[in-house]
């Protein structure tokens, strides 16, 4: 049987690219269009692996993995989060404390913010972000790698 | 013991004693009548006496009570005049002399008290000249040099005596900027704060902040000017950092925005890249038209943002009519009702009765309200809502008594921003909706607002919602009255 990839996502064109991408590669494709709908979709459907978009309505991509890792249930099913924090993580680590600040920076701040907090609360992996715009071959190669075919 | 009797009681006992002198003669010589003198020979030798003693008195008297009082008084004045302010009389006499030397001790001690005073004065000024940091430099009326004070010598690295005499002009980087000084000064007696360079010794250009007031003496006639500056080389080269390093940082934000904007477009263009060479590949018809569909909404999008770029950086001109802002706001609950229905969110219209007309570019206030409503409405679909709560957004306008303004209110109870979404909706490019929108919504917006001379203020609270209120001015618009009352301006 087919393994079973969730995207969640309120961006349209992405689902649909996912989807195509993901039943190319013979993975069952399930969509959910924001955070809320995302969780249901866990529950009802039990995905093998799912793949979290961050800014989403009704839930946001961060609110809602850290409700997942706090679950016992699902605190080990495999999320790659479609978006870039590879740079904040760096800037995370060259700092002692969070004590410097990029004034221009206000975007990512909030950003920033939260994934020192999920980093502090050992809810990060670094391996699980992909940036957008996202590479369909790179996102398929991942999703092998976490879940195997 | 004759200097306590007046010099009129002197000579007045001196003429009695004299008097007495001469009866006392006479009796003798009557005494002596036997011998020598007889009848008119008498009468000759007593008036020769008189005479003899009265000139003899009356020239001890001058010696001694008139001419050497006088002649210590001369001295005194010498004295003073010397500058010997210390100088006293003896007033030992108690006759008019005394009281003259007496009064010549008051005014002397009066005198050196106040130049005591004066010197006082003078030091604590001149200190306060050169204690100053500020330089100050004082000229004649034809602007040469006549004192410097420390503070000047300091900051322009010259000795005092290199300077008193100098042309001021030299001093100036350009000798221009002192002519438009002083040709502001035939307006008015002061020059205030008049940002300019001077030069130093080493031909470093300083700037300063110049104040030059002219020197009048008592009698109001203008003896030269005075110029007081503030040498403001380090606040204009920290200030010109600063206004640098905010550059950077706007450019910055700009950047990290359109950045985060880019890479969304992009991200709809390579997927549906993707699928149309899937469904090239597989000869699948239905991948390839979606995939290209996707294509086309990114280039539409990236052509969106153009726009608003184009529209954000170009002059605007608004055109001001009289309007009904009530008609304003129906036209747009009129556009937004059937969308907000699709999206399950309630929407109301709240004007109050007899709203005063407006004077404004009914367009950009259009698209300004419409702005902030979709945002409302956006708001609502973010928010993950409660049992028993419905999605609300409301448009109201009212008059604000007793102020000649309107506002127009736009309410939603949606998802609300945190303060750091809040304190950056109006920069460029800041946007919370990544795959919406092109992050300028807020700025044009406010842009139309200032035009109007209006404000916005906004009310967040995260899960509670926000309030917009967008307060005009009925009518501070200036520079536009031939537009008014309908008449359409040109290209209208």
């Amino acid at each position: 049987m087919a393994k079973k990839v969730l995207i969640v996502d309120d961006d349209i064109s992405t689902v649909k690219f996912l989807t195509a991408a993901l039943e190319e590669n013979g993975y069952e494709a399930l969509q959910a269009y924001n955070g809320r709908e995302g969780l249901e979709k866990i529950e009802s459907e039990n995905p093998d692996l799912v793949l979290l978009d961050v800014m989403m309505p009704k839930k946001t991509g961060f609110v809602l993995i850290k409700q997942l890792r706090r679950n016992e249930k699902y605190k080990d099913l495999p999320v790659i989060m479609l978006t870039g924090v590879a740079e904040v993580l760096e800037d995370l680590d060259a700092q002692s404390g969070d004590t410097h600040e990029r004034p221009y920076d206000s975007l990512r701040e909030v950003l920033r913010k939260t994934i020192k907090e999920m980093r502090d609360e050992g809810l990060l992996n670094p391996d699980m972000f992909i940036d957008k715009p996202i590479d369909p071959e790179l996102i398929i190669a991942k999703i092998k790698e976490l879940i195997g075919t | 013991m004759l200097g306590r009797i007046p010099i009129f009681w002197k000579l007045s006992a001196a003429f009695l004693f004299i008097v007495f002198l001469v009866f006392a003669a006479d009796f003798l010589l009557e005494r002596v009548d036997d011998l020598a003198f007889k009848g008119n020979q008498r009468i000759v030798f007593i008036i020769v006496l008189a005479v003899a003693l009265s000139s003899g008195s009356a020239w001890f008297f001058v010696i001694r009570f008139i001419k050497r009082p006088i002649n210590r008084l001369a001295e005194g004045m010498n004295k003073l005049a010397e500058k010997e302010f210390d100088y006293r009389l003896e007033e030992d006499d108690k006759d008019e002399f005394g009281s003259l030397a007496s009064s010549f001790n008051d005014m002397a001690s009066m005198l050196s008290a106040f130049l005591v005073e004066l010197k006082k004065t003078r030091d604590y000024l001149q200190s306060v000249l050169e204690s100053s940091a500020d330089i100050i430099i004082t000229v004649n009326p034809s602007g040469h040099i006549q004192t410097i004070n420390a503070g000047a010598e300091k900051a322009l690295g010259y000795q005092r005596l290199e300077v008193i005499g100098q042309h001021i002009e030299k001093f100036f980087a350009d000798p221009k900027d002192r002519d438009l000084a002083i040709a502001q000064l035939e307006y008015s007696d002061d020059v205030v704060n008049y940002e300019t360079q001077f030069l130093t010794k080493e031909g470093k250009a300083k700037d300063v902040l110049l104040t030059i007031s002219r020197l009048r003496n008592p009698t109001g006639e203008i003896i030269g000017t005075i110029g007081i500056s503030k040498d403001i080389t380090e606040e204009k080269r920290l200030q010109n950092q600063l206004i640098q390093s905010q550059r950077l940082a706007a450019i910055g934000e700009v950047f990290t925005g359109i950045q985060h904007s880019l890479k969304n477009m992009l991200n709809a263009c390579k997927g549906g890249s993707y699928m149309v060479r899937t469904g090239l590949a597989k000869d699948d018809r239905k991948m390839l038209e979606e995939g290209w569909e996707i294509v086309q909404q990114g280039i539409e999008r990236m052509t969106d943002m153009s726009t608003d770029m184009l529209k954000y950086v170009k002059e605007w001109k608004p055109r001001f009519d009289k309007v009904d802002l009530a008609q304003v706001l129906s036209e747009i609950y009129r556009v937004i009702k059937q969308t907000a229905k699709d999206k399950g969110v309630k929407i109301r219209l709240n004007i109050s009765r007899e709203l005063p007309s407006l004077i404004c570019d009914a367009r950009m206030i259009y698209s300004a309200v419409m702005d902030i409503v979709s945002n409302a409405l956006d708001a609502c679909l973010w928010k993950d809502y409660g049992e028993g709560e419905v999605p609300e957004v409301s448009i109201g306008a009212y008059k604000i008594p007793d102020r000649r303004e309107l506002v127009i209110e736009v309410k939603d109870n949606g998802c609300g921003m945190t303060e750091e979404v809040k304190a950056n909706i109006f920069t460029p490019f800041f946007s919370t909706k990544s795959k919406a929108g092109t992050g300028l919504g807020l700025s044009i917006t406010s842009r139309m607002i200032n035009i109007h001379n209006g404000r916005i203020d906004v009310e967040s609270e995260p899960d509670r919602g926000t309030v917009f209120r967008i307060a005009l001015p009925l009518d501070t618009i200036s520079g536009n009255q031939e537009r008014i009352d309908g008449k359409k301006s040109p290209d209208s």
